[in-house]
């Protein structure tokens, strides 16, 4: 569904990830795992293709579909969604002015209570929104846009206990839910804490060092070890 | 029910009431009051109710001699060139007369609007609104043009005096000809305890618009004003706006919102503190759509009493490029991100509008950024 093959990324002329071989089949669910700077949010960004992560060697590939020299929003359209860390505040536009663009008006409605957000359809998008909130609204986003691949950048960092359960639920449902038409999702998903591991069955993890994958193996076992051993890849 | 209500209740085209209702005309049944001045006419000056009058402009100076020390009370016919050589051309004034007796709680909006329909046309209007004591009302205006005027030359002086403890709030939209030259000056004074919200909405093109305005404040009174402003490419639009807070207690905020697709906008204001305890505030926004065109904000403070608090921010910038790629990446096209953006830094939500012309506003704002305004 989703291929990376032998990509490197610069931002300027610092090179940020080197030769990344990574695929996600029809209804598999991936998690990238590694430390500060290891390079896991700049691998969603070169897939959904922002600024200023630029591609300088290798290629995406998105059912098929090589994305080099597509915009943003191209992409949206072919059926990435990006659960960002850190969206900006938008001020002046509502949830449910956002929703309305997205013409998601009634997903809004059906799906905030899953998140706990049935109060925030009159505030500004993330403005005075704890960190907390900004994930669950993240999360939330994404059934208002309805992406066939999902891409989670750490959605359960820095929400509190009592919110895990109801981000983790949400990502499932998500995850679960069938395509447009009709077949499964992928999902491509990062995670510091681990803690979503309790909620989503991942197919496969990946440890993450300097801009490169450095193993691959079960997710929950490779966090056990991380846990452990640290960032270090697991013996052979 | 006043007197002038059956001379004036003339009927609109359907173009007229089409083009009208797109900068907030409603039936007349449905507000308190409506005015509408068509080229040098004043088709309609209709009250429906007790306590609030209007008529043309001449009616109220033989009516009521008062008014003759309202008129030109607030600025001088010779205070600008263009105003003396237009008061001279003029024998007799158009315009119209509102007023609000004292106490009066208006039930719904007094509506008052000018449409020029004569292209290269020239008006020249002079308008007195008078909110008694203690009176209530909501006031929308709007100026428009049918779809074939372009070019024309629209001049206009407004006088208006809300009096003491009165509650005016407004909104005014202009949907002028691309081609034309608009110079509108205002005066206001707002009395001792009165309460004013006044927004202003200028988002269609035109060639160039000069805005002079002056606001009085008094003892306790306060005074809330946003204006919405977009400047398309071949637009130049000035405002020379100032404020007096000329008693203990007034107290202003002036909030403007910019942006310009390729337009010019030059927004001089002026706080003036005259009275210990005035509290001022002034605020410019601007957002650049292009790198042609100009926002220049100049904000200016003036205090004449050391109890005087006079803040205020200016600030000019681009579409943010994060907001933008957000939008993006939620599935939004770029031409849908950047309308959102837009909106929400003109922050209607803040704004008064009544909300059967909201969505419209919103649709306005669209087609300006699409040049199709």
């Amino acid at each position: 569904m989703l291929e990376l093959r032998d990509l490197s990324v610069f931002v300027g002329d610092k090179p940020i990830l080197h030769n990344i071989d990574l695929k996600v089949g029809v209804g598999e669910v991936h998690v990238l795992l590694g430390p500060n700077g290891s390079g896991k949010s700049s691998v969603l960004a070169a897939i959904m293709g922002l600024s200023p992560f630029e591609v300088t060697r290798g290629s995406i590939l998105y059912r098929d579909k090589d994305l080099d020299g597509l915009g943003i929003d191209e992409r949206a359209a072919l059926g990435l969604g990006m659960a960002f860390q850190r969206p900006p505040e938008l001020d002046g536009v509502t949830v449910e002015e956002f929703a309305a663009a997205l013409d998601a008006s009634r997903e809004l409605t059906n799906e905030s209570a899953l998140l706990n957000m049935e109060d925030f359809a009159q505030r500004d998008l993330m403005v005075g929104f704890s960190g907390g909130e900004i994930k669950r609204w993240e999360v939330l986003k994404l059934f208002l846009q309805d992406p066939d691949f999902l891409l989670f950048d750490e959605p359960e960092s820095g929400v509190d206990l009592e919110h895990i359960a109801a981000i983790g639920a949400a990502v499932r449902k998500l995850v679960s839910k069938p395509a447009k038409d009709g077949s499964k999702r992928g999902a491509l998903l990062i995670t510091h804490t681990g803690l979503i591991l309790e909620h989503i069955d991942a197919d496969q993890g990946h440890l993450m060092r300097d801009g490169k994958i450095i193993h691959s193996g079960a997710p929950k076992d490779l966090f056990k070890h991380i846990q452990k051993q640290g960032y270090v890849a697991p013996a052979a | 029910m006043s007197e002038s209500i059956a001379d004036r209740a003339g009927e609109l085209s359907g173009t007229e009431e089409t083009i009208l209702r797109e900068v907030g005309y409603d039936a007349p049944a449905s507000r308190s009051a409506t005015a509408v001045l068509i080229d040098h006419d004043l088709r309609v000056a209709s009250s429906q109710i007790d306590g609030v009058e209007i008529m043309p402009i001449q009616e109220a100076l033989m009516r009521y001699d008062w008014v003759q020390n309202l008129m030109f009370n607030m600025i001088a016919p010779d205070e600008n060139e263009l105003l003396r050589q237009s008061v001279e051309l003029l024998d007799d004034p158009i315009g119209h007369f509102i007023y609000v007796h004292d106490g009066t709680k208006v039930p719904h909006p007094i509506q008052t609007f000018t449409v020029m329909e004569r292209p290269q046309g020239r008006q020249f209007t002079h308008n007195i609104t008078v909110i008694g004591k203690d009176a209530e009302v909501d006031m929308i205006s709007g100026a428009a043009v049918p779809g074939n005027v372009h070019a024309g030359h629209h001049v206009s002086i407004e006088e208006t005096y809300i009096r003491d403890g009165a509650r005016c709030r407004g909104v005014s939209i202009e949907r002028w000809g691309s081609n034309m030259l608009v110079d509108s000056f205002s005066r206001s004074e707002v009395g001792a305890g009165a309460e004013v919200v006044s927004n202003q909405i200028m988002l269609a093109a035109l060639r160039r618009h000069l805005s002079d305005s002056k606001t009085y404040i008094g003892a306790d009174a306060s005074s809330n004003e946003q204006a919405i402003i977009f400047a398309p490419q071949g637009t130049k639009r000035t405002f020379e706006l100032e404020v007096f807070l000329t008693a203990e207690g007034a107290r202003s905020e002036h909030l403007a919102r910019m942006v310009s697709a390729g337009g010019e906008i030059i927004n001089n204001n002026l706080l003036v503190g005259q009275a210990p305890g005035t509290n001022g505030f002034l605020g410019c926004d601007g957002l650049m759509l292009s790198s042609e065109g100009e926002i220049v904000a100049t904000p200016s403070l003036k205090a004449a009493s050391h109890e005087s608090m006079l803040s205020h921010e200016a600030s000019v910038g681009m579409i943010d490029k994060d907001k933008l790629a957000y939008l993006m990446a939620s599935g939004l096209s770029e031409d849908r991100a950047r309308d959102l953006i837009v909106q929400g830094f003109l922050n209607l939500n803040d704004v008064y509008i009544p909300d059967e012309m909201r969505a419209q506003v919103t649709d306005m704002i669209a087609a300006a950024q699409s040049g199709g305004m």
